[in-house]
C-alpha cells in the first residue's frame, strides 16, 4: 500500500474526493492560514487544500491539512476512508507490532533534480507565510528533521527523524525549539559537549506515513523509517544525505542540508502552538543550511496549527494513543482494551481496562503517568471499564457521571513533569496530575448500587454490522 | 531601513521581493528576529498598530531563557 511520494498521496487524496484545490487568488496573509483554520471549524471529515494561485509568487503550490481529518487518515493507512476512528486505531496496534522493518536504500531520489549550495535564500526558494497574528515569524512546521546520535552512532534506531517547528531567521538560518523531552535535544547536548555542530537534514512535502512515524512517541532507540515500513507494510525508501551520515526520505518534495550551530542561542518565537497559545519568546538554537535540493516545482507542505483541532490533532492523536497502549499492555497484557490520548497530545489520556480487583483501576492510571509519553503528557488520566469506548465521549461522560465518586475516585500526584509548553504547568514543566478513576467498583471495593446495570434488547449486535454494511 | 513593528529597531532589512514585481518585500529584525511581509495587514505592519501583548523590548533579549541549556564541554575527549 506504500505511498510512492508526497503527489501521490495527493493524487489519493484528490481520486478520493478529500483534496480541495483553491484557484482563486489568495494572498499569503491571511488568506492561507485562514482558509485552514475555517477548515478546521467545520468538522472531522474534511479535504486537503491545494493553492495553486498565490498573491506575488509565480508558481507557488502549497498543500495544507493533508492529513487534517479521520478521513485522510485512513487513507495514510491505505484503508477505505470512511473506517471508524476505533478501527484505525487497532489496525495502527497491529501494525506497530509488526516493527521493525528494514529499510530499501536507493542511489538516486526525485529530489535531486535541482541543486542550490550557494547564495541560498529559503524566503526565495520556499512559499513561506505566517500562520497565527502572533508569531514571530515565518515557520516550517511539517518539515521532519533527521540528526544521528553521536556516542553511538551505529545504532540504527538512534537516528532520530523528528517533527520540530523551525522559525525561518535569516536567507540561510533556522531557529528550532527542541524541548528537553524531545530525542533532538540529546543530539544537540551530545555535540555541544564536544564543541562541534550538529549535522542535521530536513525534508519537506513527504508522503504521510513518514510523517506519521515521525510524530509518534517512539522509544530513543527505535527507527523511525523502520515503524515507517512497518505501518506501510513494506520497507520504507531512503537515500544517503550528501554532507553527512543521514538517511533522508525518497519521496520529499525539498531537502535542507545543514547543522546546529554549538552553544548558539538565538531569540525565537513566540509561535502559536497545539495547546492553543502561544509559546513565549526563548531563546533557542540554530540551523545553518549549506544546501539545499528539490523537485522541480516543488510542492510546499505546511499545516496550520492552533487551537485544537487542527491538522496537529488527527496527525498525532492515533499515533500517541498506540504506544501507550503497547506500554500500558506491556504492564497489564490480560486487562488493557483500549488508549484514547488524543487530547492535546495525550494531556488527557482514557484508558479502557478491565479490573482484576478493588483499586486496580488507578494502578493503572499511576502507570500511564510514568510510561516515556505520560513523563511529559498525561496530565489528567480518566479510567473507564472494558466496555466503555474511550474514543466515544459520550459513553466516557456517562462513566464519569455515574461511576466516579469524588471522595474515592479522584487521585492527585503533586509535583510530576509535564512538557514545558503546558500553559498551566507551574512553573514550567511542572504540575500536578489526576486519575480519575470512573470504572465500577470490584471487591473487595465494595461502594454504590452497581448490581443492575442496564442491558440491551436481544441481536443488537447483529444489527450493528447489518446496519453499518448497508450505510458503507 | 524599516521600523521593525515588534520592538521598533531601525536596522530591519528585506530579505525578500515578490518573484511578481512590486507585490511585497519580507522583511527581517536582526534584533527580534521578527519577520514580516510588507502586504499583511497593518496590525501587523504598522507598529504603532502591533499588538502590544506581543511587543518586544530590546533589553530583554539578551536575558531570554535558554532552552536547551547550553551544555558544557566534556573535558573527557579531546
Ligand atoms: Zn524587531
Amino acid at each position: 500500500m506504500a505511498y510512492k511520494d508526497f503527489r501521490d498521496f495527493l493524487h489519493t487524496l484528490e481520486k478520493e474526493g478529500q483534496l480541495l484545490t483553491i484557484s482563486d487568488e489568495v494572498k499569503p496573509e491571511p488568506d492561507i492560514a485562514a482558509a485552514n483554520r475555517a477548515l478546521n471549524n467545520l468538522g472531522d471529515k474534511t479535504p486537503a487544500l491545494f493553492f495553486n494561485n498565490i498573491y506575488g509568487y509565480t508558481d507557488a503550490r502549497i498543500a495544507m491539512n493533508v492529513m487534517g481529518s479521520w478521513p485522510n487518515h485512513a487513507l495514510m493507512m491505505g484503508m477505505p476512508k470512511n473506517t471508524p476512528l476505533k478501527e484505525q486505531f487497532f489496525e495502527f496496534a497491529r501494525r506497530y507490532e509488526q516493527f521493525p522493518v528494514p529499510v530499501q536504500r536507493e542511489e538516486t531520489a526525485p529530489f535531486h533534480e535541482v541543486e542550490i549550495t550557494e547564495d541560498i535564500n529559503l524566503f526565495d526558494i520556499l512559499p513561506l507565510f505566517r500562520l497565527n497574528q502572533g508569531d514571530g515569524g515565518f515557520y516550517l512546521d511539517k518539515a521532519i528533521l533527521i540528526s544521528r546520535d553521536l556516542d553511538d552512532p551505529d545504532t540504527y534506531g538512534k537516528q532520530n527523524v523528528g517533527l520540530y517547528r523551525m522559525q525561518v531567521k535569516g536567507k540561510n538560518r533556522l531557529g528550532i525549539q527542541p524541548v528537553p523531552q524531545h530525542d533532538i535535544a540529546i543530539h544537540i547536548r551530545q555535540a555541544e559537549e564536544r564543541g562541534e555542530n550538529l549535522k542535521v537534514a530536513i525534508a519537506l512535502g513527504c508522503e504521510p506515513v513518514i510523517t506519521t512515524a515521525a510524530s509518534t512517541p517512539l522509544l530513543y532507540d527505535q527507527s523511525e523509517y523502520e515503524m515507517a515500513g512497518a505501518i506501510q507494510g513494506e520497507p520504507y525508501r531512503v537515500v544517503k544525505a550528501k554532507d553527512a551520515d543521514l538517511d533522508l526520505p525518497w519521496g520529499a518534495e525539498v531537502i535542507l542540508e545543514g547543522e546546529v550551530l554549538a552553544g548558539v542561542r538565538e531569540y525565537e518565537g513566540p509561535f502559536g502552538e497545539f495547546t492553543g497559545h502561544y509559546s513565549g519568546g526563548r531563546a533557542m538554537p540554530v540551523i545553518q543550511i549549506n544546501r539545499v535540493y528539490h523537485r522541480k516545482q516543488p510542492i510546499f507542505e505546511h499545516l496550520y496549527i492552533g487551537m485544537p483541532w487542527t491538522e496537529t490533532d488527527y496527525m498525532i492523536g492515533v499515533n500517541t494513543s498506540v504506544p501507550l497502549f503497547q506500554q500500558l499492555k506491556d504492564a497489564f497484557p490480560n486487562e488493557i482494551v483500549a488508549v484514547n490520548a488524543m487530547y492535546t497530545h495525550g494531556l488527557v489520556a482514557i484508558i479502557s481496562t478491565k479490573t482484576r480487583y478493588g483499586g486496580f483501576a488507578k494502578a493503572v492510571g499511576m502507570r500511564a503517568l510514568t510510561t516515556p509519553h505520560g513523563l511529559g503528557y498525561c496530565k489528567l488520566v480518566i479510567v473507564v471499564d472494558e466496555d466503555v469506548d474511550p474514543f466515544n465521549l459520550p459513553q466516557v461522560m456517562w462513566a464519569l457521571s455515574t461511576k466516579l465518586h469524588p471522595k474515592h475516585d479522584a487521585v492527585i500526584v503533586p509535583g510530576l513533569s509535564v512538557l514545558p509548553l503546558d500553559p498551566g504547568s507551574d512553573p514550567a514543566g511542572m504540575t500536578h496530575k489526576m486519575i480519575l478513576d470512573a470504572t465500577t467498583p470490584v471487591a473487595p471495593d465494595i461502594r454504590g448500587h452497581y448490581s443492575q446495570p442496564l442491558d440491551s434488547p436481544l441481536g443488537v449486535a447483529d444489527w450493528e454490522k447489518k446496519l453499518s454494511q448497508m450505510l458503507r | 531601513m524599516h521600523i521593525c513593528p515588534r520592538c521598533e529597531s531601525n536596522r530591519s532589512e528585506v530579505v525578500s521581493k515578490s518573484p511578481v514585481e512590486g507585490a511585497w518585500e519580507v522583511l527581517l529584525c536582526p534584533v527580534c528576529m521578527f519577520t514580516w511581509r510588507t502586504s499583511e495587514p497593518d496590525s501587523i505592519t504598522d507598529p504603532a498598530k502591533y499588538k502590544s501583548a506581543f511587543k518586544v523590548d530590546p533589553r530583554d533579549i539578551p536575558n531570554a531563557i535558554h532552552v536547551p541549556l547550553i551544555a558544557e564541554r566534556r573535558q573527557d575527549r579531546s
